[in-house]
């Protein structure tokens, strides 16, 4: 291989990760979170959708149930494999051998989060199986599984990035990984209520609105962009789905007014993926400048 | 090989390192010795290029370390005083993976490490896990992997700490195998005697200043102004003594265990004369050696008066 393309970390990450039961009791535990939820989903709800719909809202709707669920087993499992690396490195001192090496602070970096990311997405691709489900019924089409699954890419590149940058900044890894935790709560929740209340304070304003307002918060909440996706793929046409819905609360109608400018024009999946990565490669920026050497301070004289 | 100049690390107010001085020869073995505290880590990370100096300079073999450290980590092997190995790895993956950090090609580097755990004897544990090894099969371990990338230089800080004797001198046996290939080795350790014996020369720093330099003897002679040669003689001791006592640069004679322990002061030259007025007055001299100087008394010596000022 290259040598400008081979990351020593990522290697040998790939390598120690693989090793013994613990990665495959991962994949099975994960797996099977995943086929115990969808087999109460089928038990509850598909003798009586069977009977009164059509198969292809069957399918639409367990592609939904496991889209979800399988998003968020990511924004669970994700900071859990990110927010230690640095850290731990620490913890083993052996942060400082890897950095008197000739490897640079961003390849360390970068091969530290792409061995976790290597890691998520063998989960991902490890549910295709269970995904091929939906293919039963019909409703979904192989492409949106495609666009599903790059967007959970997307995603776990994110909130990995916000697990990396902890570890870079906290000493513990314990500490790291709690205060991750609490981000993405951060993101998925706190995210919502704000941009609600923002929405709230714009309507208030203008009482006969023309244009359609998306809180840039909205932006950086993944479950945001996955709504507007999954809503898109079920067939709602409306520009923005998610923000139609929210509008809706504040008395604007789908069909009413246009996007404010270029960007909020563009799907908001889209849109809350371009923002979510360029947060993440910021993240990623810091976390190198946190660890470079010669901005660290000795620990012991 | 190594020049440290002026080099000065403040935490805020306080001077971990104050303007430092100290030259290490090509193919030395140069001992760093000071009490926990004194700046002894501090001015080896900076040498290795993990910390930046407030002021100063360094170079390793010409290579200013601060203005381009990835060339200067080709000639640095840096050796932390703790461990710093990942369970889940083999040994010889573990010298694999920092091989390929080091950027050495995948032959050279499988070779180059057997090579290195054949001098350090862990040849038969190259296929275990390096989590299973006892400390002093990890500290070698770790000696084996600064050496991976063939370094002119290696910092060891204090590689011999908590260790038991027979893996101390396991440690030493391959420094000096070590001096022997050509290495210019800089060590810090508080087990001062072995510090005399495997070291060309040692510096003793305390409160970040550099407050001697030199080889031992030469320390031992600049601080208590003295040399302690051990004389035995088969007969005569009394004639022995009273010749000695004359001698304007004999300083002291004490008679212990049917030999004569001597204190004088200046140079090896001296030392030269002192033996023949002995010879040349037929005093049957058997034997007659100048004493490895003892560091602690000099380490002892060179920190106390900063001690006593606490």
């Amino acid at each position: 291989m290259k040598r400008w393309l081979y990351n020593p970390v990522l290697a040998s990450s790939l390598k120690t990760r693989m090793r013994g039961w613990r990665a495959a009791a991962a994949v099975t535990a994960y797996l099977g979170v995943m086929l115990f939820i969808a087999y109460i989903f089928f038990q509850i709800n598909l003798q009586s959708y069977m009977s009164i719909s059509s198969g292809r809202s069957v399918g639409l709707r367990v592609y939904l149930m496991l889209a979800i669920l399988q998003f968020a087993l990511i924004l669970l499992v994700t900071p859990a494999q990110t927010a230690g690396v640095i850290s731990s490195e620490r913890e083993m001192q052996t942060l400082d051998l890897l950095l008197c090496t000739k490897m640079s602070p961003f390849s360390i970096i970068i091969g530290k989060l792409l061995s976790s990311l290597a890691f998520i997405l063998l989960l991902i691709i490890s549910s295709i199986p269970l995904f091929s489900l939906v293919f039963l019924f019909g409703g979904i089409a192989p492409e949106d599984i495609v666009m599903l699954f790059l967007f959970y890419i997307i995603t776990a590149f994110a909130v990995g990035s916000i697990g990396i940058f902890y570890s870079a900044l906290f000493k513990r890894t314990v500490v790291s990984t709690v205060v991750s935790y609490i981000t993405i709560f951060f993101l998925g929740i706190v995210s919502v209520i704000l941009g609600v209340y923002l929405m709230s304070i714009h309507y208030s304003q203008i009482p006969r609105p023309s244009d359609y307002y998306v809180p840039l918060i909205f932006y950086i909440n993944p479950a945001i962009g996955l709504s507007d996706l999954l809503f898109r793929q079920a067939g709602v046409t409306a520009p923005n789905a998610y923000y139609g819905i929210l509008a809706w609360l504040f008395g604007v109608g789908l069909g009413s007014g246009s996007p404010q400018g270029w960007f909020q024009s563009l799907p908001l999946w889209i849109a809350n993926s371009v923002v979510m990565s360029g947060i993440a490669i910021l993240l990623l920026c810091a976390s190198t400048w946190i660890i470079r050497p010669y901005k660290r301070v000795g620990r012991k004289s | 090989m190594l020049v440290v100049r002026d080099l000065v690390k403040k935490y805020g107010n306080f001077i971990a390192v104050d303007h430092l001085n100290m030259e290490v020869e090509r193919g030395q073995i140069f001992g760093f010795i000071g009490p926990n505290g004194a700046g002894k880590t501090t001015t080896m990370k900076i040498i290795a290029t993990l910390l930046a100096p407030t002021s100063g300079r360094v170079t390793v073999d010409g290579i200013d370390v601060f203005k381009e450290p990835i060339k200067a980590r080709e000639k640095i092997g840096y050796m932390p005083d703790f461990f710093g190995v990942y369970d889940n790895l083999k040994v010889m993956e573990y010298l694999d993976f920092y091989g390929s950090a080091y950027g050495v090609e995948y032959r050279e580097r499988r070779r180059i490490a057997e090579e290195l755990l054949e001098l350090v004897d862990l040849s038969d544990k190259k296929d275990a896990y390096v989590d299973t090894l006892s400390r002093g099969m990890k500290q070698r371990l770790c000696l084996a992997r600064c050496l991976i990338h063939n370094p002119e230089l290696l910092i060891l800080d204090e590689p011999a700490s908590g260790m038991d004797p027979r893996a101390r001198a396991e440690i030493k046996a391959i420094l000096k195998e070590l001096k022997r290939m050509g290495k210019t080795i800089l060590i810090s350790s508080h087990i001062l005697p072995e510090m005399a014996e495997i070291c060309d020369s040692v510096g003793i720093i305390d409160r970040g200043r550099l407050v001697v330099q030199g080889s031992v003897e030469q320390i031992m002679q600049r601080i208590t102004g003295r040399i302690v040669v051990r004389i035995r003689v088969l007969r005569d001791m009394d004639r022995a003594i009273s010749l000695l006592k004359e001698q304007p640069m004999v300083t002291g004679v004490v008679e212990e265990d049917q030999e004569l322990e001597v204190a004088c002061r200046g140079s090896e030259e001296d030392l030269w004369q002192l033996l023949r007025v002995l010879v040349s007055s037929d005093v049957p001299v058997v034997s007659f050696r100048m004493m490895e100087g003892n560091l602690e008394q000099i380490f002892m010596e060179v920190t106390s008066d900063e001690e006593m000022a606490l």
